[in-house]
This record gives structure tokens, sequence and C-alpha cells, in this order.
């Protein structure tokens, strides 16, 4: 891990998540910041907590068929299908590039079955380039079979079981917001070993074309990113951080630090910023820098001080 | 089209002129230097929405000289208003330029350039690097009508041979500038694109028609414009040397075709390998 040269100067923003040092608390989203290296020539990736990368599966992804971006208002609805090479060709051709990253690398992985999550978080765990791992529980672009997982509680704990015996890395499991009781999920992933929370993946939406009469995706059905649902994301992490002991990935919409603020005031330990990078590749640098001006101007030593501060009902980060 | 050593970055821009050419139509020209300097024919730029809160915008880079480059846009919805209208001197943050361009070597000396509407804008700078190595250019413009077609003239000016259709019949061949395109039956090493997408799968048809090859700039949303969201793809022969490489298909797999980013591995594509 590269320590931030900024944060020994003024108010740390440094944050833990399982067992991950990270020198800012800015994740960038699974699916919205490619491996990093496309985004290297608009901003400094040191200056960044980490870099989740797009979801990998057991076999080769063609994807959902075009289109698959909907602009909404305020809000991106998407429909990617999880468009990527397969475990082999990606440890073969990918992952070691990964090595210059200068912030932490999380891989993500996507599946169809209980035995797809074990094989490939074992396989890509123990890759050296790998920091931790992101178990996407919960896209909601592939059929009923990818979001099931997060939508049964009986399934989220048979994957995250199934990650957690085969890694002994940092496993975050990605919620999804488009549950009744999104509390009741994420205990039931604590208790079956995760050391964090993703909270949460996209809010499922559709748009149609009038003129055609047609739905406007490819895939018929999306999911909607962006400002458009921040509240939704918020209260989730609201909800959650009342119900669980482990450190919470806040996410949806953050577009500046007073975005961020409201999930870490709900009670997350870090951020994720997707969609906002499509507005302005520089999104990560502003909210550091907004967080460390927040910090400075009310004399807060760290960003951990303040994290679940307008939730009563926060049950701590173990 | 072979990818293009670029170094894109971020450029704080100055709006240093305007106008409007037909009603709706903008071209905001922007003080620019180091973007006008890397700027290939074919590429184009995301513009930072000034006030925030929506996506950036991939606009074509239409003039790029000297100092200056400009975008020519149609003000369509809040995004497009909110830059039709930006005053004289204000700051606009781009980046790119992004994308690999036209491959110009590959047209060959007797060019047509088809453009539709403000697809317009990325056959500019081909038309002028065509232009100053010898080439003959043929300029194929269709509007809806003849208020729509706009710096007809500048290109005519440059040396291109300019031919007009309007879909009302209001100036030049009354119909679809692709049916213009095969009417004429001339003869050319190579076309050039851009424009909506039907008109552009209409080139394609033509083209195949004639025997020549067309490359093709694709017009899509973008939501990153840089390869990282997988959101812009078009279908593309596994054979292209433009396609993402991607090994052995899944097991089962049996289309032909990869999804290829358009902001990526084009937006410009040899036509006859799309499978679209």
């Amino acid at each position: 891990m590269v320590e931030n040269a900024a944060s020994a100067t003024g108010p740390s923003i440094a944050t833990r998540i399982g067992k991950l040092d990270l020198p800012a608390p800015t994740l960038m989203g699974s699916g919205c910041y490619g491996s990093g290296e496309e985004y290297a020539p608009f901003v400094d990736l040191a200056g960044i907590g980490g870099i989740v990368l797009k979801s990998v599966t057991r076999f080769p992804r063609l994807g959902n068929a075009p289109p698959r971006l909907v602009a909404t208002p305020s809000g991106l609805l998407n429909a990617i299908g999880l468009q990527n090479p397969g475990i082999d060709a990606y440890l073969e051709n990918d992952v070691a590039k990964f090595a210059e990253r200068p912030c932490a690398v999380i891989g993500s992985v996507a599946g169809f079955s209980v035995d797809d999550y074990a094989y490939v978080t074992e396989r890509l765990a123990a890759r050296d380039e790998i920091d931790a791992i992101e178990l996407n529980i919960s896209c909601p672009n592939v059929g009923s079979e990818g979001e099931t997982f997060a939508c049964d509680p009986g399934l989220a704990e048979q994957a995250t079981r199934a990650a957690r015996r085969v890694t002994a890395k940092t496993l975050i499991v990605k919620l999804s917001p488009n549950v009744t009781d999104i509390a009741a999920i994420a205990r039931v992933v604590e208790a079956a070993g995760a050391d964090a929370l993703a909270v949460v993946n996209t809010v499922r939406g559709m748009a149609i074309d009038v003129e055609t009469a047609k739905p406007r995706l490819g895939n018929t059905t999306g999911g909607l990113s962006g400002a458009a649902i921040r509240p939704i994301a918020v209260l989730a992490v609201w909800e959650v951080a009342r119900a669980v002991k482990i450190p919470i990935v806040g996410q949806g919409g953050i577009e500046n630090a007073r975005d961020a603020l409201e999930f870490i005031l709900a009670g997350a330990s870090a951020v994720s910023i997707g969609t906002g990078n499509f507005t302005d590749p520089r999104a990560p640098q502003t909210v550091a820098d907004g967080l460390r001006s927040y910090l400075a101007e009310r004399r807060i030593a760290s960003l951990r001080d303040v994290v679940g501060k307008a939730n009563p009902g926060f049950a701590g980060v173990r | 089209m072979p990818a293009l050593e670029t170094s894109p970055a971020i450029h704080r821009t100055v709006v240093s002129d305007r106008r409007e050419p037909a009603p709706g139509i903008s071209v905001v020209g922007l003080y620019a230097p180091r973007l006008a300097g890397a700027t290939r024919p074919g590429q184009f730029a995301m513009v930072v929405p000034p006030g925030g809160e929506r996506a950036a915008t991939a606009l074509g880079i239409y003039e790029a000289q000297g100092d200056r480059i400009s975008l020519m846009l149609v003000a369509v919805g809040p995004r497009t208003r909110e830059l039709a209208t930006l005053p004289l001197g204000a700051q606009l943050d781009l980046f790119g330029p992004l994308g690999n361009g036209f491959d110009l070597a590959a047209l060959g000396d007797e060019v047509a350039l088809v453009a539709g509407g403000v697809g317009l804008a990325s056959l500019l700078l081909p038309a002028r690097e065509l232009l100053a190595r010898g080439a003959r250019v043929y300029l194929f413009y269709g509007a809806r009508t003849a208020g729509a077609l706009v710096d007809a003239d500048l290109f005519a000016e440059l040396g291109a041979r300019v031919y007009v259709a309007t879909d009302d019949g209001t100036l030049g061949w009354a119909g679809y500038v692709t049916d213009l395109l095969r009417e004429t039956a001339m003869h050319f090493s190579g076309i050039a694109a851009c424009g909506p997408s039907p008109m552009l799968r209409a080139v394609a048809r033509v083209a195949a028609d004639l025997g020549v090859r067309a490359q093709l700039s694709l017009e899509e949303t973008f939501a990153c414009g840089v390869g990282a969201c997988w959101g812009c793809v078009v279908g593309l022969s596994r054979e292209s040397a433009q396609a993402p490489r991607f090994p052995a298909p899944a097991p089962g797999e049996t289309r032909d075709y990869v999804h290829a980013r358009i902001c990526k591995e084009g937006p410009v594509f040899w036509a006859h390998e799309l499978r679209w």
C-alpha cells in the first residue's frame, strides 16, 4: 500500500476494510473503472484507496446485446451483462499488469452457482496482484440468476461461505438494494465470514422508447446508478450499519465529498465511486480533498471519528 | 483501425467563439492549444458538464488548427443546450483526444466522405488531410432540410466536391444521401462516413454493392468514453484486428462475433467487419 503524503499533513482520511489499510476511503466501483489504466491519464491513482476490478466469471461472456446504456434523469441505466474473458484468460493475460497499480486492487467475482463463486475466488485470490476479493452476488443484468444470490439469504450465505473457505484475503460481499430486508441479508453474510459489505449494487429499472414501443435496453431491464439512487443507497447503509459489525463500503451516486459524507455518517467506513467518474474523472480527488477539508474545518483528526455519527443505532465496527 | 498512440489528458479550455449556422446547430470554438495539436482525424473528446450532475458528453472534434478546436452540436437535451449557450470566455473542461480515428492511408486517392447531419463534424479533419496529400475528395452530405445543411461551403473551399441531399427535397437530391451515393455510380477507392446508425447501415450496404471498403464512425451513447465501462458496444467479427482479444469462446458459444467498445476499439470501424 502506498502511503498518501497529503494525509500526513492534515486530518487522516485513512480507513481499514477487513485486512486492507487504505490511505483514502475511496474505492472505484466495479465495472465502472476498468482495471484503472483507462483512467490513469486523468487522475493520480496513488491518491485513491483502491480499484474494484470488473467482475470475472468462470467462462468467457459475450455480454448483453446493445444498447447497454440509457441516460435517465440524474441517473444511468445499464445492462452490460458481465462481459469478460473468463477466469482462465484473465489470469493468463490481464492480472500480471495489475501489480503496477499504486493503490489497492480488489478482484471482483461473479457466478451462477455456489461452486462458481468458490472456483473463481480461489483462483483469483491466489494471485499476489490481487489484494482482496469482492463477491458480486448482486448483478441485476444476467437474467434472474446473478442477483438471486443477493436476494435469498440462504444462497447469499452459501456463496459467501464458499468463497470464505478458499481465501484468507479480505472478502467484501456486494449486496443488492432490490430486497425487502437488506439488514437480514447483511447479517447472514456477516455470519458466513464476510470481512466487509459493499452497499449497494444498482437498483433494477427499465426505460421504454415510446416511438418504437420497445424497451430501450437490449437486455430489456437494467440497473440504475447515479445520483438518482443516492437516497436509496444511504438508507441501505443506515439499515445495514445497525445490523452488522463489519465495515461497510457505501456506494450509490457519489460525486463529491458531501455525497460521500452522507454514507460515512450513516455508517460506511469507505465509499465507492462508480458513475461519478463518468461526470468528471477527477471525482476521486474531489471527494478525497473535500473529506480532508470537512474534517479540518471541524478540527476532527480522523475520518474514523465521524463514521456512523448520524446513526444512533450504528453498531460500531469491530 | 490501427490503434493510435495518443496521450489523452484533461484540458481546461476557454470558449473563444460561437456561431449558430442553423437553428439548433452550434459550433463552439475553444482555446485549447494542447488538444488542438494532439487530435487526429476522427477522434473525439468528452466534455465535463459545467453544471455537474450529468454524465460527460462525447463530441467529435470538428476543427483543430493552431491553438483552437471546435465542437459542432445539436442542442437537443439539457446537456447540449448547456454547451450551446456557454458565454464567450467561459471555461470548459474536456478530456481527450480519445478513440482511434480514420485510417486515411487505407482509403486511397478517390475518397467519398458521407455525412448525415452533424455527423459532418467528424469529417472535416479527414477532408483536410486527404486533400493535403493530393487525394480527390467527394462529400456526400445529407440532412432533413436545406436549412440544416451547414458548412458545405467550407468543404467546397477546401477543394472537396460537394453533393447534397435533403429528406424534404428543399436542396439537392430529394431523399437519402446514401441513395444519392449509389445513384452516382462513381468509382471510389474508399468511403468514410459519420452519421446516425440507420444511415451508416445504408452506407455499409451501398459500399458492399459498389465493391468499395468503408470506414464508419459510429454514434452511440458513451458513459465513460475511455473503455472502462463496456456500455457502448457493437458486434465485430472475431477475426477483426480491432476485436478485443477474447480467447476461446465459452462452451456452447456459437456466435462468430465479439462485442467491441465503440469508444475504445472505435469509434471508426471497417463496415465489412461489423456484425450488427
